[in-house]
């Protein structure tokens, strides 16, 4: 009885199902199996990046009904500043001090609200002293923070441009720079950041104190000193430690750093993203429609900081040694040999299937689909988010302090976008539009799958990186249509076309999506 | 018997709209009232205001000794309040398990009440693994009263348990609210007037966003002339 009544409840749906399949098998049908072993490959692994913005942009909609259109770029910035781990493991060790200082003072925000409740400062002083305070944060750290030394790229010279680099590591000739010494005094540069991100948290502390007066505990956090204590520490080990640091990052080879890479640019994302949701998202949650413009905001501004800091031009990054194998064993026949001899492609019934883009990506993908999927499934916070995407306020009415998971939902959203980014660099390249494309494909790709579902985020994505791979194939091969003399070749511009197409046909059938539900 | 939650002349606004103009009432520790009033009278947005989901611009809630107007509903509902929201609001994407864990505010909440919990509702017992959008009307409405039992609250807002109920799930429903009102205190909105006046010690009703009249449901059964002023036939 079960069966049939979650058949007859579901019943386009999973006809819809149904002729996606078949229309999936004739596609593949249609194809010698190499062609459609490669096509299928290339479709899951566009798949599975366009699901590493999708997913995150679906539980950011889903839970806090954001639609954080600064999410591309987030994917971008990921990529950037992991081909910086990567390729410039110097520039990362010189910015680690200031940036962590800053971070140390912002660490502290709960300790100096806690410390402000204690004090009794009222009327226009209690006004105006935060600003004072930021003022005053920002014209030392205006003259502290950026005396720190940054060996860098100039992408104005081409000799010194990111591509250059890019290159040199590629051919194994990357030889960094010589580091710049500090101008003025290293004492003042760190004692005056860390006073000055201090500052920046009282001044925050202090707005916040205006708006909730009275309701706040005077309970100090002991976490948050623990947490700025542990970051000092690594923050002057980076400093005084910077020479070997930089050393050992270049010593541990390619492949280690690419992990490093993908670790740095996820922990990145996941700070940006805290940031952003507690400074910026949190005091819009009653206009929806500035959150809207907000996040576009970011999104023009974080492209032209890229542009500032990495040039304009586009540049590659090389894939780590780990995936660039060509000893006499490579291409590998099998698996096994892949794994033994790292081979940068490997045969798979006739075809060269290379080992980064259409073996390593896909991994990964499903690696982050299933802890996603565990988190989500398995934890507490996971079935908080559960219950807060249908219905957010009855959860704050248990005693669950709902914004705290907010802003880990946004973190851990902007934290995936950034992993999918370094994941995509080695294989599209960088350059400051991938992040709107991908944005616009992981939109289409939650239309598809359903906006808040996390299942359908993950169909939704696969499902449009196949779309569009088959389509590219069947540009090469052609396709034998009764009664046409010659076969049938779908041009490029049909490539994006038609996962708009697939996105309206299914919205016609299913308004809410493959997986989505009537709210 | 003191008073466990007062409210003292609360305004609520929702969007531009003055929705409470003057709500006070009294709640007696270890009693049962009711909020009674016409449809859109404000006796749900009297709750979610004492709660803080619409927080109220003017006036005083005192629960248990403490003024709690002003705090994020997280606080409010872990000082020991319970909500049962209308239209059986659970969660209907996690299990009917789920459902009761998520209420846990302590380690072991539910490992506790467990028993209690199974005893007024054996129902709930059996389903435990289905997930909460399978339920039927009547199953969504105990799971929604068991979630607020879960933690120990000392203060429960349930917000019209019979509606769209069949008679014997509401014979169920009241018999149960009766014996969870042995330790806990209820504060009731109930469109249906005989399930109020069999459950009540005391009402309050509420007309156009302001308190009109209180005292024990005993005075206002005979009293048809109230009945009929602010109720409608009853």
């Amino acid at each position: 009885m079960n069966v049939l009544s979650t058949f007859k409840k579901n019943r386009t749906q999973l006809i819809t199902l149904a002729v996606l399949a078949f229309l999936f098998v004739t596609a593949v049908q249609g194809m010698e199996t190499k062609d459609w072993v490669i096509t299928v490959l290339r479709g899951l692994s566009v798949g599975m990046v366009t699901f590493l913005v999708a997913s995150g942009l679906s539980l950011i909609f889903g839970l806090m009904d954001v639609l954080n259109l600064a999410h591309g770029e987030m994917f971008m910035l990921g990529a950037y500043v992991g081909w910086t781990v990567f390729v410039r493991p110097d520039t990362f060790v010189d910015v680690l001090p200031p940036l962590l200082l800053l971070i140390v003072g912002l660490a502290l925000t709960p300790v100096w609200r806690a410390l402000l409740t204690r004090t009794n400062i009222s009327g226009r002083v209690a006004q105006l002293w935060p600003w004072a305070a930021l003022a005053l944060a920002i014209a030392i750290l205006a003259f502290t923070f950026v005396e720190f030394p940054i060996t860098k790229w100039n992408p104005e010279v081409y000799s010194e441009s990111p591509i250059t680099f890019s290159l040199a590591l590629d051919q194994g000739n990357l030889i960094m720079p010589e580091p710049k010494p500090f101008a003025a005094s290293p004492f003042v540069s760190i004692l005056g950041t860390l006073i000055g991100g201090s500052l920046v948290a009282i001044a925050f502390a202090g707005f916040g104190q205006r708006k909730q007066a009275g309701t706040m505990s005077q309970h100090i956090p002991r976490g948050s000193i623990v947490t700025a204590v542990i970051l000092l520490i690594l923050a002057l080990a980076a400093f005084w430690g910077n020479d070997s640091l930089t050393e050992a990052l270049v010593n541990i080879g390619t492949t280690g750093r690419f992990f490093l890479a993908m670790a740095v640019a996820t922990i990145v994302g996941f700070i940006i993203g805290g940031v952003m949701e507690t400074t910026m998202i949190r005091p819009l949650y009653d206009r929806p429609m500035y959150q809207l413009m907000i996040t576009l905001g970011i999104s023009f501004i974080v492209i032209e900081v890229v542009r500032a800091i990495w040039g304009r031009p586009e540049f590659t990054m090389p894939k780590a040694a780990l995936f660039t194998g060509r000893g006499d064993a490579c291409p590998a026949q099998n698996i096994g040999d892949l794994i033994a001899n790292q081979c940068s492609t490997v045969i798979l019934f006739d075809g060269r299937i290379r080992t980064y883009n259409e073996i390593f990506i896909i991994l990964v993908g499903f690696v982050v689909l299933f802890a996603v999927w565990l988190l989500l499934q398995r934890t507490r916070i996971g079935m908080i988010i559960r219950a807060g995407v249908q219905d957010s306020e009855m959860v704050e009415a248990l005693g669950i302090n709902v914004r705290q998971v907010f802003t880990f939902v946004f973190a851990l959203g902007v934290g995936l976008a950034s992993l999918g980014g370094v994941l995509a660099a080695p294989s599209i390249g960088l350059s400051t539009v991938m992040g709107g494309q991908f944005l616009l494909l992981a939109l289409i790709a939650l239309a598809i799958g359903g906006l808040t579902s996390f299942p359908g985020a993950a169909a939704g994505a696969i499902l449009v990186g196949l779309l569009q791979q088959f389509i590219i194939k069947y540009g090469q091969i052609g396709i034998n249509i009764p009664f046409l003399e010659e076969p049938f070749k779908p041009s490029p511009p049909l490539v994006p076309a038609s996962v708009v197409l697939l996105m309206v046909i299914i919205l016609l059938i299913l308004p809410n999506g493959l997986f989505g539900r009537n709210e | 018997m003191g008073n466990l939650l007062e409210v003292e002349n609360i305004h609520t606004f929702i969007g531009q709209f003055h929705i409470l103009e003057g709500v006070n009432l009294e709640v007696p520790e270890d009693s049962i009232t009711v909020l009674l009033g016409r449809n859109g009278a404000g006796k749900t947005t009297t709750l979610k205001s004492i709660l803080g989901l619409t927080p109220p611009r003017e006036g005083q809630v005192v629960y248990d000794g403490h003024a709690i107007q002003g705090r994020r509903s997280f606080d409010i509902a872990a000082m020991g309040i319970g909500f049962v929201p209308e239209h059986r609001a659970i969660f209907r994407d996690l299990s009917v398990l789920e459902n009761l864990k998520i209420a846990e505010r302590k380690k072991g909440d539910l490992a506790r009440k467990e028993e209690f919990i199974f005893n007024l509702f054996p129902d709930l017992k059996r389903l435990i693994k289905l997930s909460g959008m399978n339920l039927s009307g009547g199953q969504q409405q105990m799971l929604a009263v068991a979630r607020a039992l879960v933690p120990d609250n000392k203060l429960l807002l349930i917000d019209e348990p019979s509606e769209g109920l069949a008679p014997v799930i509401i014979e169920q429903m009241m018999e149960a609210i009766r014996q969870l009102s042995k330790n806990t205190t209820v504060l009731l909105v109930e469109q249906n007037f005989l399930m109020a006046s069999r459950l009540a010690e005391r009402y309050v009703i509420i007309e156009e966003g302001q308190s009109v009249k209180q005292g024990l449901m005993a005075d206002l059964v005979d009293d048809t002339a109230t009945i009929h002023r602010y109720l409608g036939a009853a």
